[in-house]
């Protein structure tokens, strides 16, 4: 197979691009394992001392605990509202449609700082500010746009004519949504699931205003660490996500076909 | 269907709630790091005597201040241990409950300077002072005096913390033959140091990085974090400036509103036992607040310890709280605009 | 047909979770105007003096940065970012594919902190990237990466590229290739193909990742917070500073309106100028 001067240039940019990408995963993997405090790069020895560190410090065991209460509510709720915006929107036809949705997209915009900050004085004024559901609420604002974008594309794929057949044969509104619709958009509800919980886990700059100490969730949680201590836990719990990241997004795409929920097909 | 409803109802409103809180454990807000492991030694101790277990909430200074500020109706720990000057913000917001003097044991024992009125009491202290690394700094480099961090040696090889920068604002005012109250004085001063400041620094870990990487090889630090850095083989030298250093004094205080008042105190009393203040003061390498307290010849030959009233006198810059907590404020505004840009 | 309960019990949730986000939003703009009071969280009456801050150099600086550091990071995100959608949509090989996706996608699920901390240790003085150089002879003394515009900037492309191939990949898989082998067959050479056919074809796209990758990099936090150190503050930073640390809440909030004032008007601006260039690429037939 030739390969002409122009492909390997080519070739030669993807490759340094691919590096520059996935160089800080691995640099963080490498300082996981630095036996001392101080780091060297490569390191001058090998320990899994961190790691131990890591999975067994309290505060990343509660903010882990917390990140997965708040996630499952978060994308579980992010779900079902973005499902009823997504059909909203591609079914009916109202005054005001617009502006909702302009608004529901907006935390794309806004930062997530301030959306952070104001759900911050919001529950203050609610006195609901220790509380799990301050978190929940903020997440579902932000992920809600995603899962959205992702239940739509699906949606889009399901042939409106199957519904209307299940009307001719009786079938209310409800229940050819129910029985018809939502099973053929199962990949994207899943898909959209799947990226709502990730976010939500995740998400660092809204949760540093919205939780409190007890409720910390994890990347919170790190954030106070690297300011508090400086060893390489944070390396070692960092490697970690990266490591589980990586292995949901391949099994997701052997199962889900990530190209389909991101909307890049090929005509 | 509706069955699920009403599950998925019944959860949500229970995650409503706050998690759960612990019933049989003092709470206890500290900083982060080395701080809470000191921390950990009164816990010890208080859970050897009391059978009741401690947990530790951390966070910086004024982060806990400000989600104390915001849980002020359901406090989130009973202890606080926290800066005597931000401790001062604590109770005048009403966030600390009154000390029962007569439960602290030891309270006749202390030195005067651990006495931070009603609401909080001094624990150790440390002292803010000019750190340099013998490694990157010219042979023979000294540091005698604060103006020292004028000098053309320092240009663009300083840091400082941009969370307080009452030590710098002092230490200008007195080189510029004014009180702290009078800052202002020094402020000509401080923006010739302009040049030789080559980052800030936002919490322990940061300055420690800083100073451990070489990124900047003289920094104002606090001098627990200098002798912990020390202990790990870097090479530096503390030293107290003959205008003396500006002196911070780890207070705890009782959060208003805790259910378990009578724990918090003795707590407190146990903090200030001569054997924990030995404890303390052997792992952080400060200075412990109670007289009676031994402290080994090597830890009373390091600055910034301060076993006599003499050395308090002399080598100690301390502010009443109520002035450093109404000043710094304002000192904070003016160094973010003027001096971090 | 009974379209009328299942309509209202789609929109009333929507418009729930729409004035949710908006009570948020109308809590910063009134607490914008209100008077700090010092070393307390309670705030005074109304008053403008917060918005009168804003152009004390320090902050001033700091909206300026902010744009500063999106308009670069949007620059440079597109350009290394095309490159690699266009490998990721036109390649026959699907191991290749699937390869690209994940090394691509993934980083974006890992989150700002982890990300961050993993540049820390790359352009720190003692980082790998300066071990690295110094070990290959390149350079004599360490390059300083941290707590400089460069560095922060570094990261953030990073950041941003796994969006922006996103967005790339879309508008590229779309692209009609007829109109590519029409104009390989008129006698252009790939490099013309490439950028009279192929690029103005996927200007859309194009436009869209940057005006997305802009107003997400203006948001930046955990980034310029870490990695500037306090010497490069972006809208972002100044809020956490003076909400966090000097609980000026009032302040927070107005420097928080700054940021949606910004981030809305650069959208704007950036979508009157994309309509004009749109026009000017669009295919005419």
């Amino acid at each position: 197979m030739k390969m002409d001067w122009r492909a390997l240039l080519f070739w030669t940019l993807i490759s340094a691009l691919l590096v520059y990408m996935t160089l800080p995963a691995f640099v963080v993997i490498m300082a996981s394992f630095n036996p001392g405090e101080v780091l060297s790069f490569p390191p001058k020895g090998f320990s899994v001392r961190w790691y131990i560190k890591a999975v067994t410090y309290p505060d990343f065991q509660i903010a882990f605990r917390n990140g997965i209460i708040v996630a499952a509510f978060a994308s579980t709720l992010a779900l079902v509202l973005g499902a009823a915006v997504a059909l909203l929107v591609a079914r009916y036809k109202f005054q005001g449609r617009g502006l909702l949705e302009a608004i529901l997209s907006a935390p794309l915009i806004v930062p997530h700082f301030t959306t952070g900050f104001g759900f911050l004085l919001l529950g203050a004024h609610l006195d609901i500010n220790q509380t799990y559901l301050i978190i929940i609420i903020a997440h579902v604002v932000l992920v809600l746009p995603f899962v959205t974008r992702a239940i739509h594309v699906s949606l889009q794929n399901v042939d409106p004519n199957l519904e209307r057949a299940a009307a001719n044969l009786g079938a209310s509104p409800l229940k050819s949504l129910l029985r018809v619709t939502v099973p053929l958009m199962l990949p994207g509800l899943a898909g959209g699931w799947l990226m709502a919980a990730i976010l939500s886990l995740t998400e660092f700059s809204a949760s540093l205003y919205v939780t409190a100490s007890r409720t910390q969730t994890l990347p919170v949680a790190m954030y106070n660490y690297i300011r508090e201590y400086t060893d390489p836990t944070i390396a070692a719990i960092s490697a970690l996500l990266i490591v589980a990241t990586t292995l949901i997004m391949i099994v997701a795409n052997h199962f889900l076909g990530l190209r389909k929920i991101l909307a890049i097909e090929p005509r | 269907m509706k069955k699920l409803w009403i599950a998925l109802t019944a959860a949500f409103a229970a995650f409503s709630a706050s998690p759960a809180t612990s019933q049989e454990k003092l709470v206890v807000s500290v900083w982060g790091g080395n701080w809470k492991d000191g921390a950990a030694i009164i816990g010890k101790e208080f859970t050897k005597r009391t059978g009741m277990e401690v947990e530790y909430i951390t966070g910086g200074t004024l982060d806990r201040l400000t989600k104390a500020k915001v849980a002020r109706n359901n406090p989130e720990s009973d202890v606080t241990y926290t800066t005597s000057h931000v401790g001062y913000l604590y109770q005048n917001d009403g966030l600390f409950e009154k000390l029962d003097k007569s439960k602290l044991t030891n309270f006749n024992d202390l030195y005067s300077s651990a006495d931070r009125g009603d609401y909080e009491v001094g624990v150790y202290s440390y002292i803010y002072s000019p750190v340099f690394r013998t490694d990157l700094m010219p042979k023979g480099f000294r540091i005698g005096s604060w103006s020292d961090l004028w000098s053309p040696e320092v240009k663009g090889r300083l840091s400082m913390p941009d969370f307080d920068p009452s030590h710098i604002i002092i230490a200008a005012s007195k080189l510029s033959s004014s009180t702290p109250e009078d800052w202002k004085n020094g402020i000509p001063l401080l923006l010739k140091l302009k040049p030789s400041i080559k980052a800030f620094y936002q919490s322990d870990a940061t300055s420690q990085d800083l100073f451990k990487n070489g990124e900047t090889p003289v920094e104002v630090m606090l001098s627990i974090n200098a002798y912990h850095l020390i202990g790990q083989g870097v090479p530096a030298t503390i030293e107290i400036p003959k205008e003396g250093a500006v002196v911070g004094i780890g207070a705890l205080g009782i959060n208003k509103g805790t259910k378990k008042l009578d724990a918090a105190q003795q707590f407190i009393d146990i903090a200030l036992d001569p054997v924990v203040q030995q404890q303390i003061c052997d792992f952080h390498k400060c200075s412990p607040m109670n007289k009676k307290t031994t402290v080994s010849p090597e830890l009373a030959k390091l600055p910034g310890i301060f076993t006599t009233e003499e050395q308090w006198k002399t080598q100690a810059i301390v502010l009443p709280d109520s002035t450093y907590s109404k000043l710094l404020p304002i000192w904070k505004a003016w160094f973010t605009e003027e001096m971090m840009h | 047909m009974q379209t009328r309960p299942l309509f209202f019990a789609l929109l009333l949730p929507s418009i729930v979770i729409a004035a949710v986000f908006l009570f948020a939003l109308a809590e910063i703009l009134q607490y914008s105007f209100r008077e700090f009071i010092p070393g307390s969280l309670d705030v005074g009456g109304f008053t403008w003096a917060n918005f009168a801050r804003i152009n004390r150099p320090i902050y001033f600086y700091a909206i300026v940065d902010t744009f500063w550091i999106a308009l670069l990071t949007s620059l440079f995100t597109l350009v290394m970012s095309y490159p690699l959608a266009y490998a990721l949509v036109r390649t026959e090989r699907n191991w290749l594919r699937t390869l690209l996706i994940i090394a691509a996608i993934t980083p974006l699920f890992t989150g700002e902190i982890v990300r961050t901390y993993a540049w820390m240790l790359l352009l720190g003085t003692e980082g790998m990237i300066n071990t690295l150089l110094k070990s290959l002879g390149i350079i004599d003394t360490s390059l300083t990466l941290m707590y400089t515009r460069l560095g922060v900037v570094i990261a953030l492309v990073q950041f941003a590229m796994p969006v922006m191939i996103i967005l790339l990949a879309t508008a590229i898989s779309h692209v009609n290739t007829d109109y590519e082998k029409a104009a390989a067959n008129l006698g252009a050479s790939p490099g013309r193909v490439f950028w009279r056919v192929t690029v103005p074809l996927t200007m859309p796209g194009i436009i869209a990742g940057f005006i997305v990758i802009c107003a997400w990099t203006m948001s930046a936090f955990a980034t310029p917070q870490l990695i500037g150190g306090g010497k490069i503050l972006m809208i972002s930073n100044v809020v956490y500073l003076t909400g966090f640390s000097a609980l000026n809440f009032p302040f927070a909030a107005t420097m928080s309106v700054v940021a949606l004032v910004s981030a809305f008007g650069a959208l704007a601006v950036m979508k009157a100028i994309s309509t004009r260039i749109e026009r000017g690429t669009a295919l005419h037939s």
